[in-house]
């Protein structure tokens, strides 16, 4: 009977060693570091150089503002020449979308990734050129002349709203590298006389339906400003 | 689960939007100068015109030997007159047109079409074509005969 005891005792002491070690374990305290994350659409400098008539440069900026929810901006240039059939032109500006992503991932303890969901409201001012055209004719009894006004027309602007979906993985300490693609639905532009904003810069091309589509893919360092146990 | 199935969606609207739409040009491009053919004693009567053939400046033929009571001619869109030969049963007619030249845009796909205005005539010739009478100067369509011509 004592024999008996004696192992229940050891036996329950393992057992209470083991927990205590989990509790131990879990109890261990992760660095978690808050700060402005700021990037580069490293997609621009790559079409660029592959495209010689696309030129454009994007920063990123975001900082989180509650658990899951990060307040995100976006400022770009760009300056793209575009061939149609019968006609060709240059747009040249800027842009800037301010807006909010909701991360739908749940991290692992220490980890930092994001798959996301967000909207942004962007605005663009840009100028448009048309370097070329050939007027359009379905006879071709007489060939037209290819005229080359290079007509700009400046002061333009355009604003629309953008659904997004992207993700954000921290491949090195406080460095991300992230993918993001969005739709665009145009709210308003400044159109110019008889010719038509067919591509603005951070709106990319603009359909007949006044829908656009865009992607950036982002390499990012998070500043980090305050570091915190959690 | 119900997060992914807004991400899913959004990238699935993506891939559908990314077509393209207008991508061939389907609305009406530059006009064509219409003539229709009258009865001299008779100006509300369409009288056709047997055996005409036309042809512009040092152009090829445009029509041969058929018959018409209009005609669909391009105007030259690179200057601001255009003179055409008119043959009917072997008489031959020369109209000489002048007119303003305006590109207006259409759309991507159709780019600029040149629609013509303040359209005259500068001088024509009275072999077998008796009379003629602008309706329009400024040709925009090519749905209603711009110009009659009597003989």
């Amino acid at each position: 009977m004592t024999q008996r005891h004696i192992l229940i005792f050891i036996i329950s002491l393992f057992i209470n060693f083991t927990v205590n070690s989990q509790e131990k374990q879990d109890s261990i305290k992760t660095k978690v570091s808050y700060g402005i994350r700021v990037g580069v659409d490293i997609s621009k400098p790559i079409i660029s150089f592959l495209d010689s008539d696309r030129k454009g440069l994007e920063l990123t900026g975001d900082i989180k503002v509650a658990e899951n929810y990060y307040a995100a901006v976006e400022l770009g240039y760009e300056d793209a020449l575009k061939a149609e059939d019968y006609f060709n032109f240059t747009a040249k500006g800027s842009f800037v979308k301010i807006g909010i992503n909701y991360n739908a991932y749940e991290n692992w303890k220490g980890m930092n990734n994001e798959i996301y969901i967000g909207t942004r409201y962007a605005f663009s001012l840009f100028s448009q050129t048309l370097n070329s055209f050939t007027p359009n004719s379905k006879s071709t009894y007489f060939i037209a002349d290819e005229i080359t006004p290079n007509t700009e027309f400046n002061d333009l602007n355009a604003h629309w709203i953008e659904f997004l979906f992207g993700m954000k993985v921290e491949t090195f300490k406080n460095l991300f590298l992230g993918a993001q693609f969005s739709i665009k639905k145009m709210l308003s532009t400044k159109e110019p006389e008889n010719f038509k904003n067919l591509y603005i810069p951070g709106f990319n091309q603009v359909s007949l339906n006044n829908i656009g589509v865009g992607f950036n893919y982002t390499l990012s360092y998070n500043i980090p400003i305050i570091s915190k146990y959690k | 689960m119900k997060k992914y199935f807004f991400l899913t969606l959004i990238l699935a609207l993506i891939f559908v939007i990314s077509c393209e739409k207008d991508d061939i040009c389907l609305e009406n491009t530059t006009p064509n100068l219409v003539l229709k053919f009258y009865d001299i004693n008779n100006d509300t009567l369409v009288k056709p015109v047997t055996s005409l053939t036309v042809w512009a400046n040092e152009l090829d033929t445009l029509y041969l030997n058929k018959s018409f009571d209009s005609i669909i001619i391009p105007l030259d869109f690179n200057l601001n007159k255009t003179n055409y030969k008119l043959v009917a049963n072997n008489i031959a007619d020369t109209i000489y047109f002048s007119y303003e030249r305006k590109d207006i845009f259409i759309s991507r796909s159709c780019g600029y079409k040149t629609i013509f205005e303040n359209l005259e005539i500068d001088s024509i010739s009275n072999n077998w074509i008796k009379g003629f009478n602008i309706n329009n100067t400024i040709i925009d369509n090519d749905t209603t005969a711009h110009i009659n011509i009597y003989h």
